[in-house]
This record gives structure tokens, sequence and C-alpha cells, in this order.
């Protein structure tokens, strides 16, 4: 067998996963604030904006911020769907794993927006189309998460709050096209992956920094809470029994 | 620096949320191998043999 297939399949171990988060977790999470670090500081170096002042360097972590916690249900409904399809345990664990760290993303999004909006739009809210998508994406998220701590078996609720992370996905597209399709009070796309940015290149390369720090939190973090979920559903096996014999 | 309130505002934010994503799992991991720890303690209890005296 090919060794990076065996090594695929060997990962859906528990013992095996076990050590592979436990390992790289760190890592990830290291990467993420050395990473992230370096993009605050370069935050704070570029100059302020000319209409919104220094307030717009809370761009730098409320975009990256959005941007993880639309690809987060992604990545929770592409688990979840591999999970239902051929009954892969870990995919379970891993789509589980994704809400939390999704709905602090979300949060993390909506509060600093509505922060940087007070100043900005001089209000803390508005039922704008952006914001309140961004708002029922987090509730997916608590549905989601309740979802799986309501039902005691814990394959069947990974299963029941699967199907909502798949139906959910429905609502990324039009949380991403919100500000294209309707009229609002929020900015349209600043940044683009793939296309050109409307933003000068001065002040793009904290936000890339930012971004890419946030996908190794991410990373780390789905590690550190997928281990945790696995001990949970794995207690009384005896590889966590010998996992605490170890000194 | 202008918006400096709402600047400290929103970073802290950011910062008390990844605290939280950084530490609650590790203290979840934390419970479950002591809990399991607990469990084998018991387990070996239960299987030493006891010794019957009158």
């Amino acid at each position: 067998m090919n060794p990076v297939l065996l090594w695929f399949h060997q990962l859906g171990s528990p013992p095996v996963f076990d050590r592979f988060a436990a390992r790289w977790a760190p890592w990830c999470h290291g990467i993420a604030l050395a990473v992230m670090a370096v993009g605050l500081w370069q935050a704070f170096q570029v100059p302020a904006d000319y209409q919104q002042g220094d307030s717009f360097r809370i761009f730098y972590i409320h975009v990256p911020s959005a941007m993880l916690s639309l690809s987060i249900f992604a990545v929770m409904a592409a688990y979840s769907a591999i999970a239902l399809i051929w009954r892969i345990k870990l995919c379970e664990i891993l789509a589980m794993a994704c809400a939390p760290i999704g709905a602090a993303f979300t949060v993390i999004t909506l509060v600093t927006g509505s922060i940087w909006g007070k100043p900005m739009w001089g209000t803390w809210w508005d039922w704008d189309p952006r914001l309140t998508t961004e708002l029922i994406l987090l509730f997916l998220y608590l549905g989601v998460i309740g979802l799986y701590n309501a039902i005691d078996d814990r394959r069947t609720a990974a299963r029941a709050a699967g199907f909502l992370a798949i139906v959910g996905v429905a609502l990324l597209p039009v949380i991403k096209y919100s500000v294209v399709w309707w009229n609002s009070l929020h900015q349209g796309q600043t940044i683009s992956l793939f296309g050109e940015s409307k933003m000068d290149a001065s002040m793009a390369l904290p936000f890339w920094l930012m971004f890419v720090g946030v996908q190794f939190w991410f990373a780390g973090s789905l590690l550190v809470r997928a281990r945790a979920d696995n001990l949970r559903r794995e207690a009384g096996k005896d590889w966590v029994a010998r996992l605490v014999a170890q000194p | 620096m202008s918006y400096l309130n709402y600047l400290i505002g929103a970073y802290a934010v950011f910062a008390v949320v990844m605290l939280w994503d950084l530490l609650a799992p590790r203290l979840q991991i934390r419970r479950e191998l002591r809990a399991a720890r607990l469990r084998k303690g018991r387990a070996a209890k239960r299987a030493q043999p006891v010794e019957l005296s009158r």
C-alpha cells in the first residue's frame, strides 16, 4: 500500500490520532502565535487610514476571523459528509471539534465588527444583510454544539449535528455575497484570495500574516479539541489506561 | 492614536476568546486523563486478592 495512504488509514485509529494530535497541536499553536505576533506588530506600523484613522486596524483581526468563521463551517460540513457516508469515527470527532472553534471566531467577528461599527457607522448594530447572516451563522454553530451535547449516544449525536452542518452550508454563499446582492451598510469585499485586492499593498502584508496565523491556530485548536473528544469517547479502553500509566 | 478605546476593546475581545480557545480543551484533556487514572486505580484495587483473616 502507498505509505501516505497507509499513514492516513492508521490515523483513523484513536490511539494513533491521540499521539499525532498531542505531538502536532503545540507546533501549530506555536507557529500561529509567532506569525500573528509579527502580523500584529506590522499592523501597528502601517500608516493610519485617511478616512477611518486608526480604527481601521481592527480590520486585521476582524477580517481574518470572519473568513475563518466561514471556512470552518465548510470544513465542518465536509467532515460531517465524510462521516455520514463512510462512517469514519474520526471524521465525526473532527467535525464536532470544528463547531466551538467556528463559534469562537464568529463571536470575534461580530463583536469586533460591532466595536468598529460604532465610530464608523455611529451604531453598534444594524440589521444589515452581512451582519444578520453572520449572526445566523453563530446560531447555526450553537445549534450544532447544542444538538451534539443533547443526545447521549456520541455517534447518533454526531450524525444528527452533522446533518445540521451540511444543511447550514447553504448559508455560506449568502453571507459572502450579501454585500453584492443587497444594498448594505457593510462595505464591499476589500480582500480577495484569488483576484485583485482593493487594499494598498503596504496595508495588505499584516493582513496576510494574520490570515496565515489564524489558519495555523485553527489547525492547533482542531487537534486539541478532537483529542479531548477522542479521549472522552474512548474512556475505559486499554490504550487510555496504558496512556495514563506512562510516566 | 485615534479611536484608541475602540482598538483596545476589539483587541481585548480577540485575546480573551483566543485564550479561552487555547485553555478550555486542554483543561478538558486534563480532566479526561485524571478520570482515566482514577479508573485505573480503582480497577487495580479491585484486582488485588483480599486475604481473609479471623
